[in-house]
């Protein structure tokens, strides 16, 4: 199962981004705050991507943004596990007027517009990592409690769940202990995609300025001030802007192979 | 059939009250006083509530929510709290121009990934690159597409014009040059999820034994394809079309700031940057209402193709 192309490739890309920030410190060959006289400089040996409009590194930077990022996306990955997984379990084991309740609520969420929603509150909130993080959160949770409930209908109807409850098993021990694990898979599969879109979003938001504020590096908000001076050094916008999709790509490959 | 639509219809309205209250209630209890936004931080206690009292801030949240709402449903959505023009001046004419990127982009995506998908020759040449070059669309950022395409057509090749918006009077030509990029950069991701979900369709739908059938009368192979196996493998994805109304419009406000166009998401950045409240929540409403109706046309069309429901 390990070895399918698009899982490695995945996993690939996904060991590039979990490198470089966790390494950031080593791989990085400047301090990503640290300004010089050298002002959008183009590239050179010295400066692989060259430098932005407060002489920076912007290889540096980029390295140093996977951190922000990844902190994001897990961060809010976990949020909307945390509130969706427990509202999915529950709201497919006990069916009847419950679910249908449940299903009103999570599907009113799924077809709002996600990002224009993350984009409000965040500005009413202020962007800062924590609320980001949880404000992606609650906007991703629908989905994952929408894909767990799904699951749990089919586990349900297995035998094993029966003869659980004719052991007599309370519900809440039958989630736990013959619904939940069997649900695991799946649920793997929609944390990395999760992941996935929380990076996409929250890189979208802070190229739009509600991102992490300067001068923390983050790749949407390197894009932003990049692309002001697309014409003298392209790799200013496009390098962060390649790092984002890199990355987003790689957690949708894992989440993805997994039918 | 007239039933299911106007049922859908009714349903839609609950729907709409409760979010705009949701949004509404939220976001005036996350913005704290807005006549403190109004008047800088420094105001005295006598012009706050001079201010409340003109705008009726002190008056209990509900009673401002359907005030607001009386007032929304006649087309009032109050003045900018930052130029005093009256909000629907202002969005107006954005929402045209949002409008054209939008529906412009969906049926660009729509047409390209079905008739891709269909046509024999296309899924020979197309087949091999079709499912990563698929996963790219989906995943890559709208602001990245759109500054590489700006990168390549514009500086680079110097085709197309950068940013910016042309309306109509200026000529049919300099119109669409200016949207050409837009509308690809938004079409991208729905190529994507169109395509994967019509592939996967379209396989299935092949297999059945009425397109063995029909080959076996010796029909050509495109008029099979369109016309046996595309409106069969067709029906999931207008059900997407329908659920990605609300990601279309996140797309927007993205692809929108990076071309500056003058639309209706680059509105709604702008006014959260000046913290314009009834600006704001005219635009969320509007972005919201509006994907609550294309749920609903979604759902009719959906309703009229499917023979199964249009006959039961």
């Amino acid at each position: 199962m390990l070895i399918r192309p698009r899982r490695i490739l995945g996993f690939a890309l996904v060991a590039c981004a979990l490198l470089c920030a966790l390494l950031a410190n080593i791989i990085a060959p400047y301090d990503p705050l640290r300004s010089s006289i050298d002002l959008l400089s183009p590239s050179t040996a010295s400066h692989l991507f060259g430098t932005d409009e407060l002489g920076r590194d912007a290889l540096s930077r980029v390295i140093f943004g996977a951190r922000t990022s990844l902190l994001i996306g897990f961060g809010a990955a976990l949020v909307a596990m945390v509130i969706g997984a427990p509202v999915g379990l529950v709201a497919g084991y006990a069916g009847g007027r419950l679910d249908v309740v449940a299903v009103m609520i999570i599907d009113l969420f799924v077809s709002l517009p996600g990002l224009v929603l993350a984009l409000v509150i965040t500005a009413m909130v202020g962007p800062s990592l924590l609320n980001l993080t949880l404000v992606l959160g609650l906007v991703m949770w629908p989905g994952v409690a929408r894909l767990i409930r799904g699951q749990v209908l089919a586990i349900r109807e297995n035998s094993f769940v029966e003869a659980a409850r004719a052991a007599g098993g309370t519900p809440a021990w039958i989630i736990g202990q013959h619904i939940w694990p069997n649900t695991m898979r799946v649920t793997a599969a929609q944390f990395s995609v999760s992941v996935s879109l929380a990076i996409f979003t929250s890189s979208s938001l802070s190229f739009l300025g509600l991102g992490i504020p300067p001068p923390v590096p983050d790749w949407g908000g390197m894009v932003r001030s990049g692309y002001d001076f697309l014409a003298v050094n392209p790799l200013l916008s496009l390098g962060p802007g390649a790092a984002v999709t890199i990355t987003v790509l790689g957690f949708y490959l894992i989440g993805s192979s997994v039918e | 059939m007239l039933t299911i639509v106007i049922r859908r219809m009714l349903l839609a309205i609950p729907t709409m009250i409760a979010l705009t209250a949701l949004l509404f209630f939220s976001l005036t209890a996350l913005l704290g006083s807005p006549a403190a936004i109004m008047l800088g931080q420094d105001a005295s206690t006598d012009a706050i509530a001079a201010i409340n009292k003109r705008y009726g801030f002190d008056r209990p949240l509900y009673v401002q929510y359907l005030d607001w709402i009386a007032s929304a449903v006649r087309g009032d959505f109050g003045r900018s709290y930052v130029t005093q023009q009256s909000v629907v001046s202002a969005v107006l004419p954005s929402i045209a121009v949002s409008l054209e990127l939008a529906v412009l982009a969906m049926l660009m995506a729509a047409v390209t990934a079905v008739v891709t998908n269909t046509l024999p020759a296309g899924r020979r040449i197309v087949g091999p690159f079709v499912v990563g070059a698929n996963l790219v669309a989906i995943t890559v950022p709208n602001f990245m597409l759109g500054i590489s395409l700006i990168f390549f057509f514009s500086v680079g090749l110097g085709w197309l014009p950068t940013t910016g918006w042309a309306p109509w009077s200026e000529g049919a030509l300099v119109h669409l040059k200016h949207l050409i990029l837009p509308v690809l950069t938004l079409s991208a991701y729905y190529f994507g999820v169109f395509s994967i979900i019509y592939r996967a369709e379209y396989r299935d739908v092949e297999k059945r034994l009425f397109i063995q059938a029909a080959r076996a009368k010796g029909i050509s192979r495109s008029r099979v394809a369109f016309r046996h196996a595309l409106p069969n493998a067709i029906l999931p994805v207008i059900t997407v079309i329908g659920l990605s109304m609300g990601q279309l419009a996140g797309g927007a406000v993205v692809t929108e700031t990076v071309f500056s166009m003058p639309g209706i998401g680059r509105l709604l950045v702008a006014s959260i940057g000046s913290h314009d409240f009834p600006v704001m929540l005219a635009i969320a409403m509007i972005i919201v209402v509006g994907v609550v109706v294309m749920n609903l046309l979604a759902d009719i069309a959906y309703t009229i193709v499917n023979p199964l429901i249009r006959i039961g």
